[in-house]
């Protein structure tokens, strides 16, 4: 055999010598128990820099005060950080979660963040019989699976304050009808008109669907509505054409960059109809900069604010805040996930699986969400957070002056649901629309 | 509904106007489909973030600093990675594939994935018959002629032009006749890579500025000049407006489908290419025998 | 018996063992179905089952573009059809994965003629361009059509290939196997039992010699576009059956880019060179992912090998290896391991004498 054969023999019979050297790598020693949880995300993108973050401070805080009390042994959180690139490669984030599960051998996983991507989390989560809280994803059909095949999938959890996507449909149209009433009372326009644009997909389908139908209902008129891909880099002919219509509400629901374009876009060219619903990205301080403020007065749903939602929402609001910089969106959901696991193992006495999702599946939790509790068996969505007032519920929040403001639950009843009358947390102030707006409808009267 | 229509795809072709111009050069003069094109946009987008918003420099000295270095990295890779192997084209636009990614990676890793901003020159619109757009759409359309208007006199009124109108026209014998090929290419590159870079300054602010935002507008300048004909820079200008057009017909008139402008646009290419398989200004070769 | 086994045994020596590049094929093919024996980590037969499926995927782009020149810069879309042809059957009709992935490959097969046909009009870089085109466009029409495809959730919840992780990865491996030497046969110049081999080599090099010779180069240009995605069918076939899910990702730009970096990193037109560039990079990048630092410059990495492998070797790492460890007679055109000096068979000197 000649030298460069051998060569060759020898990478490859390298290749696959180093392979179970490093699988196999043995854990540093222990001297304390610890708890592994595995974090996985995009972790070069927002979402997943958020979940790294609330993580972070969970567990910081929860080591500095002792660990978790495991059947009377006190145990440390380890993290495990797991860039998933799922925002480009859906097969990345299943080797991410393979990895995680069988490498790193962590006891739990959080994290999630495009759907398609946590779908197939899930499965690797089955397969080996992990315990899986999602805290990004919000579609209902990752807790459907549940009521189908619970045998196989009951190790998935919604983390706290990341909301089911058909509740969300049901946030906005109470933000949607708070607009209105202000668009009533400000400008004297009885029948707001209002434009639907939605960024095309599967789980703002249905709330377009919602708003054709109950919008007219409640005293409103669609005028038309524009379906834009969550990717778009440009809606200024959307936007044209939704000033065209005449609308005086833009009806909103972006998880993509769309949102950031939309946002800059809408400010640049004053188009006079007040923006309100979803938009993912305006949750996040970036936002702010990265729309040059041309997101300002434009409101969005968010999983929390500066307000008193529980004694624990202030307090984690400024500390997230001086440590990172940012506002605390995403990272609110990982926190509150992971103290609520914290109990969960607690009660139970030990990290067994299956008392651990018997506990998880008696949570009520005060989080600095709200009150955490989760759907049960017999649900449709098994195993998601049970939303409504005096639960998890979220916010509307309006971006003013480079600040976030909190103008939702305003103490108002919602679409004639009684129960939400006087919710309205310690810090919240009242909606304003546009200055431009007004000075254009007013002009027109 | 029509003049919204003239108005959006004309602003929108603008942009895209720009973004194609630089790309339908180089394939025209080195034979190089440059994938890296779109990414040297974003380079040059994230320069002028870097130097306006976090060094605080002036904006417009920023924007000239970063056209010129642009200009030199647009050489420097032509020189480095595609010059040694511009004898296997396929080699070529998978270094230039590979060019784009790194960029891609780099900026990632440098700046995460967030998505930025960067100011307009001016902020506000002009409104024409109640139709709004932002001054910098109109600065881009403006650019878009500017370039177009400078190439040309490039082109015809200097002796670099002459010489990379030669090399575009017949390489053999532009060598023969004593033209440095391989020198107009690295030139002609840098001339790509400038045009790139002043899509950063004028389309960006539009946009948004964030590390994948090169995919998108690939296929929007590959679509555009393979429309116009490969190698031509007024079929790559035609070709951009001719999709600006499109999408904007797409959202207007079918305003439910709004997200399928880009396939839209895509398939108004693919049908023109099988009716007219060398797009609209394309020269039609014989075949030819290698 | 006796007689045809030592014939048998003799053909392996004089095709196999006397030709260094097959020694090492043969090496590594046996190495890889001893895998699950040596090392029984799940996630190495993760990365492998995916490498090994990945593999079929690339050589498929090399069969089309490698082999006919023909540039095609959508190759997602044969995979992707594919995929969500298996997972719409097996999710709404519950067909069981053995009859999907056949039937996934056959709606691979209709891809390609649906892209082969407008081919034959565009050469070059308009092909490309417009082969480019098609899988973006087909992204439009499956969020058009939520209900059936599921839109940017994709179709969740395919069954799984089989009941448990090795043999999920023996059939991979198997199936890949046997896809890679059909192709490899089909593609092999000096074969005497298939004649498009050389048939292929000639449309490539002189397209108007080979129509002038009598060849059918258009029925010959269809027929590489629909193996070619038979083949990359397979592969999304295998996909969706493995990761269990088929949605609109598989269907993006940088999915197209993947097989062609992967066969002009290992060495195009070669079929083994598609192969070894995936069982190369993409275990070579999980790997490297293992490690926090590694995590973060593995894609970088990656496409740092590529350019500087192809700055030095724009012909791929395979071809650049194989010349430098065989030779061929330029008598008898018998492949000669390098260290010889006169060939193995008919003892012409291999090379002129110094």
């Amino acid at each position: 055999m000649s030298r460069q054969v051998k060569v060759m023999l020898a990478v490859v019979a390298m290749l696959v010598v180093l392979m179970p050297v490093l699988v196999a790598c043995p854990p540093v020693v222990e001297e304390v128990p610890t708890i592994r949880i595995g974090i996985i995300g995009p972790m070069k993108f927002t979402v997943g820099e958020h979940t790294w973050w609330g993580a972070q401070m969970a567990a910081d805080e929860i080591n500095a005060a002792g660990g978790v009390n495991v059947g009377g042994v006190m145990h440390q959180i380890e993290l495990f950080k797991a860039d998933s690139n799922e925002l480009l490669s859906v097969v990345d984030a299943v080797s991410a979660m393979e990895r995680l599960i069988t490498v790193d051998e962590v006891d739990f996983v959080i994290g999630g963040a495009r759907t398609e991507a946590v779908l197939a989390k899930q499965e690797v989560m089955a397969d080996h019989g992990v315990i899986f809280i999602n805290v990004g994803s919000a579609h209902p059909e990752q807790c459907m699976r549940l009521a189908a095949d619970y045998e196989r999938y009951r190790y998935f959890f919604r983390g706290a304050a990341v909301v089911n996507s058909r509740y969300l449909g049901k946030m906005i149209f109470a933000l949607v009808d708070m607009v209105a009433g202000e668009i009533r009372q400000e400008l004297g326009i009885e029948t707001p008109k209002v434009a639907i644009m939605m960024e095309k997909a599967v789980w703002t389908d249905p709330i377009v669907a919602a708003a054709q139908a109950k919008l007219p209902k409640m005293g409103m008129e669609v005028v038309g509505v524009w379906r834009p891909s969550p990717i778009a880099a440009d809606v200024t002919a959307e936007l044209t054409a939704i000033k065209d219509a005449g609308a005086h509400i833009i009806m909103t629901a972006y998880l993509g960059p769309v949102g950031v374009t939309a946002s800059r876009q809408w400010g640049e060219l004053e188009i006079p109809a007040a923006k309100v619903g979803i938009n993912t990205d305006a949750q996040s301080k970036r936002h702010w900069v990265a729309t040059g403020g041309k997101v300002e007065w434009e409101v969005t749903f968010n999983f929390i604010g500066p307000v008193e939602i529980t004694p624990k929402t202030i307090p984690f609001y400024t500390r997230f805040l001086e440590r990172f910089g940012d506002f605390p969106y995403y990272s609110a959901g990982v926190y509150d996930s992971i103290y609520l696991l914290k109990e969960a193992i607690e009660r139970a006495g030990t990290l067994e699986t299956y008392a651990v999702i018997d506990e998880l599946k008696k949570t009520d939790f005060l989080g600095v969400g709200g009150r955490v509790v989760f759907t049960g068996i017999d649900s449709p969505y098994p195993h998601d957070l049970v939303w409504g007032p005096g639960y998890i519920t979220g916010l509307g929040i309006q971006w003013r002056d480079g600040e976030l403001v909190v103008v939702w639950p305003d103490g108002r009843a919602v679409l004639g649901d009684k129960a939400w009358e006087g919710i309205r947390f310690e810090g919240t102030v009242d909606y304003k629309l546009p200055p431009w707006m007004v000075e254009f409808w007013k002009g027109r009267q | 509904m029509v003049e919204a229509i003239l108005i959006n795809g004309l602003v929108l072709g603008g942009m895209y106007a720009v973004l194609a111009v630089g790309f339908a050069l180089v394939f025209g003069v080195a034979k190089i489909l440059n994938m890296a094109h779109t990414a040297f946009y974003m380079v040059g987008a994230y320069l002028i973030l870097i130097m306006s918003i976090m060094l605080g420099f002036p904006s417009l000295p920023s924007i000239v600093l970063a056209i010129a270095i642009m200009g030199i990295t647009g050489r420097v890779i032509y020189k480095l990675f595609l010059d040694r192997v511009k004898e296997h084209p396929v080699a070529v636009m998978i270094i230039s594939v590979g060019v784009a990614i790194l960029f891609q990676e780099v900026l990632l890793i440098g700046f995460g994935g967030h998505f930025r901003g960067i100011d307009p020159f001016i902020h506000g619109f002009v409104e024409i018959g109640g139709i709004r757009a932002a001054y910098q759409q109109v600065i881009a359309i403006v650019t878009s002629l500017l370039a177009l208007v400078a190439i040309r006199l490039l082109l015809s009124k200097t002796q670099v032009g002459n010489a990379i109108r030669a090399v575009a026209e017949d390489r053999e014998i532009a060598n023969v006749m004593g033209i440095d090929v391989s020198r107009i290419c690295v030139i002609t590159m840098g001339i790509s890579a400038v045009l790139a870079a002043v899509a950063g300054a004028v389309v960006a602010p539009v946009f948004m500025v964030h590390p994948l935002m090169w995919l998108h507008p690939l296929t929007i300048v590959l679509a555009a000049v393979v429309l116009g004909g490969l190698g031509s820079i007024k079929g790559s200008i035609l070709g951009a407006f001719i999709l600006g057009f499109a999408e904007t017909a797409v959202i207007f008139l079918v305003p439910m489908g709004a997200f399928l402008r880009g396939a839209v646009g895509l398939s108004v290419m693919v049908v023109v290419l099988l009716l007219r398989p060398e797009g609209l200004f394309g020269v039609v070769f014989e075949e030819e025998r290698l | 018996m006796g007689s045809y086994l030592y014939r048998l045994y003799r053909g392996f020596q004089g095709e196999i063992l006397a030709v260094p590049g097959r020694v090492i094929a043969l090496i590594f093919v046996t190495l890889l179905f001893l895998l699950p024996h040596i090392i029984p980590h799940p996630l190495v037969l993760k990365i492998f089952s995916l490498a090994a499926l990945f593999a079929i995927f690339a050589a498929s782009w090399d069969f089309l573009s490698g082999f006919t020149g023909q540039l095609n810069l959508g190759h997602a879309l044969f995979f992707g059809v594919s995929a969500y042809s298996a997972a719409l059957l097996n999710v709404h009709l519950g067909v069981p994965p053995w009859a999907t992935i056949p039937i996934g490959a056959i709606a691979g097969v209709i891809a390609g003629l649906l892209v082969g046909i407008p081919a034959l009009r565009l050469r070059g870089f308009y092909l490309a361009l417009v082969t480019l085109a098609f899988p973006i466009i087909l992204i439009g029409v499956i969020f058009v059509f939520p209900d059936i495809t599921g839109g940017e959730l994709g179709l969740f919840g395919v069954d799984r290939l089989s009941g448990s992780r090795v043999l999920d990865y023996y059939i991979i491996l198997l199936v890949a196997t046997a896809s890679i030497l059909v192709m490899w046969k089909l593609t092999d110049g000096r074969s005497k039992i298939v004649r498009t081999g050389v048939i292929l080599h000639a449309i490539r090099e002189d397209e108007i010699t080979a129509r002038a010779s009598g060849i059918n180069t258009v029925r010959y240009k269809l027929m590489v576009f629909s193996i070619s995605g038979f083949f990359a069918g397979v592969a999304g076939g295998l996909y969706a059956h493995y990761i269990r899910i088929a949605g609109p990702s598989i269907l993006e730009l940088f999915f197209s880019f993947q097989p062609i970096i992967w066969t002009i990193f290992g060495g195009i037109v070669t079929i083994y060179g598609a192969v070894a560039g995936v069982f190369i990079l993409y275990p070579l990048v999980e790997l490297v992912r293992l490690h926090p630092v590694g995590e973060i410059y593995r894609i970088v990495l990656m496409v740092l090998i590529l350019i500087v492998v192809l700055l030095f070797m724009p012909q791929g790492i395979t071809r650049w290896v194989r010349d430098h460890i065989e030779e061929i007679c330029p008598r008898c055109k018998l492949i000669n391991i390098r260290t010889r000096r006169y060939c193995r068979a008919c003892r012409a000197p291999l090379r002129a004498e110094k």
